[in-house]
């Protein structure tokens, strides 16, 4: 009993979690490499190279770089601030605010970007409430507009993880540099900073990838201002006529590219700033520095946060959803409900598409979280070459532009030779969700399990505890809200999932996501944003339920 | 063709079967490869031999209208009774699908809103040719296939939609939209998103030679704007944001103006192109007789008169539409389709570098 099988146990577990990213995530990718080298039925190797050198290409490229580096600045801008007020003033109690700020997450991209078109355009809503701010178009409708647009949509994914470490760190740590005499500035500078570096660079990197791989906004927002980045041309090669998939897949390699050189540069971080902090004393949250004015500016901070993040974008939402005549505008007499009871008839088609989405995102994300554990479990601190292989592989998915990963999965699942017959069902579907999110939970339980220091497991082998025993009563409880955020997380955006499910969906099913696209391709666009305010809304409801079933519980 | 595709695949499960045993796999997969391969296809001839009369299933791959599509399936399945798989997208998305599915084809028919597209397939010899369609004879000769490889049953035309609070006068030519007093209040479809404003250009061009490119570097000067597919320009010149749509598919407007959206049409003097929405039924086909049948029936009169009712042009020349400009009334520009076909990747190029 003990250290062998333990060790067995664990090379078990690598093999087995090696070969299962390999078929559902390495080898379509490979299909998509082959495809791009593979031209005309003949092998040509340079075909890749050729594609790159084109002139148009590098500055694509650059373009796509520079946006993601100026989402991270604004993400930063946004998270950090709300974090820190979220973990150490009092408003640290109001968990509702957790769920709210799920909203924009889960919020469409090309919706919440045409929210804040409708609203800034000319003749938007804005200009129809106050006519005056008119001059405010041209500033909004440029490159400053966009990386507002995509920071508002992506920071509470860096304010879950950075919260997370606050927590984590909790207030002893900082109060013994009080008592030593450090001021406030010291403090963070000394204590916070580097005991968040962590954390912050997985979150940066993530936001990084998710930014560059993003495609609702660029074809949106990007297309207005002509701004264009790798998922917009990538999109264009595999969606227009002619259809090239070897220029696509040739860009789409070297994204993956520029991805894996920053997990790198990320994980050479991470490495050297991971700190034990839980060590079974117990911690608890700081509330030093809370004077009245910190409560006061934090609540208008959170309150402007809101407005712009949510108010805005579904101000225009709703008031699209609402509307007899687009070409009318805002006005009394041109208010309705009756897309919202088109839509909510029983047994209609986007009654169905709405349910569709929720059972394929519950199946999706409940197995989601159960590979994502096993293979955050099976990276461990990252230590071996194996476990980093593991590690690189399952972010893959996070790394590559959704439509390339999902192209992948068609050639893969749907070859000849292929003895499985999971394309067009939904099978294929829930598949395709579970490797696109994957990486969420791998990411939410890494970084709560990299954060327990081993002397807990050990102090539970120590009193004679089993592997399973150690793993249900120590490491599980710990991982347990990392575990949560991650099937939360995937729940929210496999909801509103759209570019996999334009390709993969069998024909005559459709989701939420693509009945709401499919409206605006057919000039529908108040019945799909009445749509989109019901599945957002549908998908707050039901994690407003679990947030208050998971607090109940705590308090028992 | 039939060679090349026998040959990729082969070398493609070689090469997958390398990698898989590299990947230190060796599962089901492998061993079962060439015989299930094989056994499927055997099967598959097989069954549609011997069980024409029981075979109750079609797929097939339409672009919009939505609703039209919707119409067009349930009245075949209501003829025909039987059941079919509706998949549908814009003519790019189901182009991206058909590719993906290139291994192992899953759509029986395609109706696609380019005809330059579907030209595209019958050169790849993709489609399967059905030359005793019945009433193919009344379809529009221009836009169809002598050989029976594609049926264009439904067609759009081109035109000027502007926002009627905004633009009191209309515009009555191309060159019109030059105009200062229209400075950055036009926009013009994507020809790399929309098949039918790709059509247009290419019409143009093939019909003015070189010189016609002129008419669009004016328009650039006048800050046109290249929006998208054909529903993304359009919407911001319903909400006013902008005036007018340059190359706007017709039954989109005419769709808004029916609601009563403040949006109206007009075709230029000196002619437009018409985008015909070609089917086709593709030679991989697993119910050849039902795909047969759905071409049929898209021929019908019943299924004509539901193409009329939704503001799109039939196909049949027999057939006119009471909700729209018919044929007769649209002054056309003298295109050649062989021409456009050829340059339209060029042109998609050159066009969407000078907007950018």
């Amino acid at each position: 009993m003990g250290v062998l099988s333990v060790k067995q146990i664990r090379a078990w577990s690598l093999t087995f979690a090696l070969i299962a990213l390999a078929l559902l995530i390495v080898l379509p990718l490979l299909q998509i490499f082959i495809q791009s080298v593979y031209v005309d039925g003949q092998l040509q190797w340079s075909a890749p190279f050729r594609t790159l050198a084109a002139s148009r290409f590098v500055g694509v490229l650059f373009g796509s770089i520079w946006l993601g580096l100026c989402v991270i600045a604004g993400t930063t801008v946004l998270a950090l601030p709300l974090a820190w007020i979220m973990s150490n003033t009092r408003l640290a109690s109001w968990r509702w605010l957790d769920v709210v700020l799920l909203i924009p997450f889960m919020t469409p991209p090309y919706i919440g970007s045409m929210g804040w078109i409708l609203f800034m355009q000319k003749n938007g809503y804005l200009e129809q409430l106050f006519p005056s701010l008119h001059f405010l178009t041209p500033f909004f409708f440029s490159f400053g507009g966009m990386v507002m647009i995509m920071s508002l949509h992506l920071f509470p994914f860096l304010y879950l993880l950075l919260r997370g470490a606050l927590v984590r760190i909790g207030g002893s740590l900082e109060e013994a540099g009080a008592v030593m005499g450090g001021g406030f500035l010291y403090r963070f500078r000394r204590i916070i900073l580097p005991l968040l570096l962590s954390s912050y660079g997985m979150g940066a990197l993530l936001i990084f990838v998710k930014t560059i791989a993003e495609f609702g906004t660029p074809a949106t927002f990007g297309r207005r201002i002509g701004y264009e980045v790798m998922t917009s041309e990538i999109h264009k090669y595999i969606s227009s006529w002619p259809i090239d998939f070897g220029k696509a897949t040739s860009m789409a390699s070297v994204l993956l590219t520029a991805c894996l050189l920053v997990w790198y540069v990320q994980s050479v971080i991470n490495r050297k700033y991971t700190y034990r902090l839980i060590g079974g004393k117990g911690s608890r949250p700081s509330r030093l520095r809370v004077s009245g004015w910190t409560t006061g500016l934090s609540i208008a901070f959170i309150l402007l946060l809101l407005m712009a993040s949510i108010g805005i974008p579904y101000f225009s939402i709703i008031a699209a959803s609402t509307m007899k005549l687009r070409g009318i505008g805002l006005a009394w007499d041109n208010f309705t409900l009756d897309y919202y009871k088109e839509l909510l008839s029983w047994g209609s088609e986007s009654m169905e598409a709405l349910l569709n989405s929720v059972f394929l995102s519950l199946g999706a994300s409940t197995i989601a979280v159960m590979l994502g554990t096993w293979f955050a479990l099976v990276i461990g601190g990252s230590r071996t070459r194996l476990q980093r292989t593991v590690d690189a592989f399952s972010l893959l998915p996070n790394t590559v532009p959704g439509i390339v990963m999902v192209v992948g999965l068609i050639l893969w699942w749907n070859s000849p030779w292929m003895p499985i017959p999971l394309y067009n069902t939904y099978g294929m579907v829930i598949l395709t969700y579970v490797v696109l999110f994957v990486p969420y939970t791998v990411q939410y339980v890494k970084s709560a399990f990299t954060q327990v220091d081993t002397a807990l497991f050990q102090a539970g082998q120590v009193f004679g505890g089993g592997p399973s025993y150690v793993f249900r009563r120590i490491v599980l409880p710990l991982i347990l809200p990392g575990m949560l955020a991650g099937w939360m997380m995937t729940f929210t955006i496999a909801s509103r999932e759209l570019v996999g499910s334009l390709l993969i969906l069998p024909p005559s099913v459709q989701t939420s996501a693509t009945y709401i696209f499919a409206q605006f391709e057919q000039g529908q666009v108040s019945l799909g944003m009445a749509m989109a305010v019901i599945s957002v809304g549908l998908t707050t409801l039901l994690l407003i339920l679990m947030e208050s079933l998971n607090s109940q519980r705590k308090w028992k | 063709m039939m060679n090349k595709h026998v040959f990729r695949t082969g070398w493609k499960k070689g090469a997958m079967l390398a990698l898989t045993l590299t990947f230190g796999l060796a599962v089901a997969g492998c061993g079962t490869a060439t015989p299930s391969k094989d056994g499927a296809q055997a099967t598959g001839s097989a069954g549609q031999a011997g069980a024409a009369s029981t075979d109750q299933k079609l797929v097939v791959y339409s672009a919009g209208p939505d609703g039209l599509a919707k119409k067009l399936v349930a009245g075949y399945e209501a003829q025909s009774g039987v059941k079919v798989e509706l998949f549908q997208g814009t003519t790019g998305k189901i182009l991206a699908r058909m590719e993906a599915e290139k291994a192992n084809p899953v759509a029986d028919v395609v109706v696609l809103a380019s005809l330059p597209s579907v030209q595209g397939l019958k050169k790849d010899g993709l489609t399967l040719p059905y030359p005793d369609a019945k009433n193919a004879d009344k379809l529009n000769p221009d836009w169809a296939d002598k050989e029976g490889n594609y049926f264009s049953t439904s067609a759009s035309a081109l035109g000027i939609a502007y926002n009627t609070k905004l633009v009191k006068t209309p515009p009555t030519s191309w060159a019109d939209l030059a105009k200062p007093e229209y400075k950055d209040q036009i926009n013009i479809p994507d020809p790399s998103l929309s098949g039918s404003a790709l059509d247009f250009m290419t019409g143009y061009l093939s019909a003015k030679g070189d010189g016609g490119w002129t008419l669009f570097e004016q328009y650039k000067a006048n800050g046109v704007a290249m929006a998208g597919a054909n529903q993304e320009a359009l919407d911001p010149v319903i909400t006013g944001a902008k005036s007018m749509v340059a190359a706007a598919v017709d039954y989109m407007t005419y769709k808004a103006k029916a609601k009563g959206e403040p949006i109206d049409i007009v075709y230029p003097k000196e002619g437009t192109v018409i985008s015909p929405r070609p089917a086709a039924i593709l030679k991989s086909t697993q119910h050849e007789q039902n795909a047969k049948a759905f071409i049929d029936y898209l021929l019908s009169d019943e299924a004509q008169k539901l193409v009329a009712d939704a503001s799109l042009l039939p196909g049949r020349t027999d057939v006119k539409a009471d909700k729209r400009a018919n044929l007769d009334e649209i002054p056309l520009l003298k295109n050649n389709w062989e021409w456009m076909g050829e340059h339209g990747p060029d042109v998609t190029e050159k066009f969407t570098q000078m907007f950018k």
